[in-house]
């Protein structure tokens, strides 16, 4: 199955520095992205294709899924390789994407009224850490999927990530098998 | 044909052991997957940001580590940044050096943190090298006229 992605580009849009470019920002609207729409889900298909109840768990795989909405999402990483990383991944699967390297210019972006179907945000952030930035955003009334996606891996720093208000506890690397749920999830695929 | 036969069973090959040796793990198939006519580059830039990253970071970790009173929650800072990057990119011997290295930090080993801190540049140095040769061989495939295979 080929992936097809369209890129939605803003200025805020690109992840590098004018001196690379990670991925291709064409901004053309991919035509072949409509025939390659999958007619149902066909992984739930196998998996539920009557063997005495049996779920056959079918690995995920980065390029399983084409979106048919237009999602935004902000990634919040100190760490410039896990930020660009990060929006690249989104960007792979069409999200317009921002990002930004400390908790505080979260908080700001959210209070300056931007709006995001999904917020990507490590816990060790310079400036406003993401525990403290994730619970001001939720006291904004922020209701979207937050996924806590860090390096930080005890039990401790999971209760309270997720007692400030992140949906999910994510240990670096975001891979598949928690964003492909995420996304379908979002894009009322489910 | 037999060229690019050649060349595509080498570059299967290399891949294989570089994970089979540990160096890469299943997030870089992954990001692999990510890559196609749109952005076949992806992963060569993808690796070349994770080591101006990795390069940056260790040098932090020297600075901090040379220093007469040794801020040993600045050091733990850098090499937390880098495990993280290194694990969202599947460079898993890094990042198990990182672990160990976040102990000493803890532990306000000076020696054990240099120690790690050597076997992590020396990780990087292989992984590098590593990945440059795996590049190599993807470009020599495409200029024979053949495609790079999918790694399952």
């Amino acid at each position: 199955m080929t992936l097809s992605r369209e890129s939605h580009t803003s200025t805020s849009n690109s992840i590098l520095p004018q001196s690379a470019n990670l991925l291709t920002e064409n901004g053309k609207f991919k035509k072949s992205m409509a025939s390659a729409l999958p007619s149902g889900d066909q992984g739930a298909a196998e998996a539920n294709s009557g063997n005495g109840g049996q779920m056959q768990k079918k690995p995920f795989t980065f390029n399983e899924i084409v979106l048919r909405n237009r999602l935004t999402a902000l990634v919040v990483d100190g760490d410039n390789f896990c930020r660009l990383l990060e929006q690249g991944i989104l960007q792979a699967y069409g999200l317009e994407t921002q990002s930004v390297n400390n908790g505080d210019a979260a908080v700001e972006l959210i209070a300056s009224g931007a709006k995001f179907d999904l917020i990507l945000i490590d816990m060790l952030l310079p400036i406003l850490d993401g525990v403290e930035a994730t619970r001001r955003i939720r006291a904004m009334g922020m209701r979207c999927k937050m996924l806590g996606v860090t390096a930080c891996s005890g039990e401790r720093e999971r209760q309270a990530f997720l007692a400030a208000g992140v949906d999910m506890f994510v240990e670096k690397p975001l891979g598949p098998e928690i964003l492909i749920p995420v996304l379908r999830e979002l894009d009322g695929q489910v | 044909m037999d060229v690019v036969n050649q060349l595509q069973r080498q570059f299967l090959d290399y891949s294989a052991s570089l994970h089979r040796e540990g160096f890469l793990d299943d997030q870089f198939t992954q990001l692999q997957k990510l890559q196609d006519e749109n952005s076949p580059d992806f992963v060569v830039e993808v690796a070349s940001l994770f080591f101006e990253d990795c390069e940056k970071l260790i040098n932090n970790m020297a600075r901090a580590l040379e220093q007469q009173g040794v801020d040993f929650k600045q050091v733990d800072a850098s090499v937390h940044q880098l495990k993280g990057s290194s694990s969202s990119i599947g460079a898993m011997r890094v990042k198990n050096v990182c672990i160990a290295f976040r102990s000493f930090c803890e532990a306000q080993n000076r020696e054990g943190c240099l120690r790690c801190l050597q076997q992590v540049t020396h990780e990087y140095s292989l992984l590098k090298n590593k990945l440059q040769t795996l590049f190599r061989l993807e470009q020599q495939i495409l200029a024979a006229g053949g495609s790079v295979p999918a790694i399952e």
